[in-house]
């Protein structure tokens, strides 16, 4: 197996996977999407809400909005030493205090830990007219994303088989596949039909539907093309490395398992 | 109030609000808009395009009643 950057960003990457089977490349958007731990408010105290949006409401919006992840400054709360009580090792408070008239942004909020804030500063949370208050302390912990959508780290994260597309030597160059083509792969030059861009391929296999010849052939590979988007809590690379690095303590697991199994038998 | 994320893909769509509504007042169509903020995906931009704010019709009655 291996990997080969195409695109390696802060907020979004794509990669080649080579020479993988689906299962695996399926078990790493799965760690990626759901097992990568991250920042979010999970617990919001509000001591004074006199807004126009129900407390439920504003809870749910304050959760929503993206932390800046440490990942080796926190920990799991279940595997804290307080036990999941709640201690500075796995979580962090952030407060709010504002008299509207106001609009509030999440950068608004004055965390505990200066490098555990919103990752954008500029999210309106709500609305303030004259007079309306807020008092409210929101929580925030690690947590994965099987838990709740809002520790998933990624918001795009996919992948699809590159394909080999291969147009034999009978072929009569009547450009049908060319034109057949929604991605615009093939390109008709020097009289041959030859392959343009193959990651943009979806295999649709319109161009094998048209040709009335039979001289296209699109076959399925062992390569994965993905496709990460980070929502900014941490760079996409760190996700990439994070969810390998769980994959392999999960195998690892798993043999272990097997060896106890394999004694008692 | 506009929504923090997009609904569909889950990405943070509510920091480029102000953004894209400055650039609705300076006279560009919502299309233009969208594509100078690298939103891309047709699940974010109907995010923005069927967006309508009801904040201050509430304001208006807020504390009629409680
Ligand atoms: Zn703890
Ligand atoms: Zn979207």
């Amino acid at each position: 197996m291996k990997l080969e950057f195409v695109e390696d960003g802060e907020l979004r990457a794509s990669f080649i996977l080579r020479n993988a089977s689906a299962a695996f490349a399926n078990s790493v958007r799965r760690a990626m999407k759901s097992l990568v731990p991250t920042m979010a408010v999970d617990y919001v105290d509000i001591y004074l809400n006199t807004s126009c949006l129900y407390d439920e409401v504003l809870a749910h919006r304050i959760g929503l909005i993206p932390l800046i992840t440490k990942l080796d400054k926190f920990n799991m709360p279940e595997e804290c030493s307080c036990g999941g009580e709640g201690c500075p090792n796995c979580q962090v408070s952030l407060r709010l205090n504002v008299e509207g008239p106001k609009l509030v942004y999440s950068g608004d909020f004055v965390s505990d830990d200066p490098e555990t804030v919103p990752v954008y500063g500029n999210i309106p949370v709500v609305k303030l007219y004259k007079g309306q208050q807020l008092m409210i302390e929101a929580v925030a912990r690690l947590g994965t994303g099987k838990e709740h959508a809002k520790y998933q780290p990624v918001s795009v994260c996919a992948y699809k088989i590159i394909p080999n597309i291969q147009v034999s030597s009978e072929c009569s160059g009547c450009e049908e596949c060319v034109k057949a083509c929604p991605r615009s792969v093939l390109e008709f030059k020097d009289g041959e039909v030859k392959v343009k861009d193959v990651l943009a391929c979806s295999m649709c296999m319109e161009c094998v539907n048209v040709c009335s010849e039979g001289t296209i052939k699109v076959e399925e590979t062992n390569d994965y093309l993905f496709t990460v988007e980070s929502i900014g809590s941490m760079p996409v690379k760190n996700i990439i490395q994070k969810a390998l690095e769980i994959l392999i303590d999960k195998a690892k697991g798993m043999n272990e398992t097997l060896a106890v199994l394999g004694e008692e038998s | 109030m506009f929504p923090v994320r997009c609904f569909t893909c889950g990405a943070v769509i509510a920091h480029k609000w102000e953004e894209y509504s400055k650039k609705l007042e300076e006279g560009k169509t919502p299309k233009e808009a969208l594509d100078e903020l690298g939103i891309t995906r047709h699940c974010c931009r109907r995010m923005f395009l069927t967006y309508k704010s009801v904040v201050e019709e509430f304001a208006r009655f807020h504390g009629a009643v409680g």
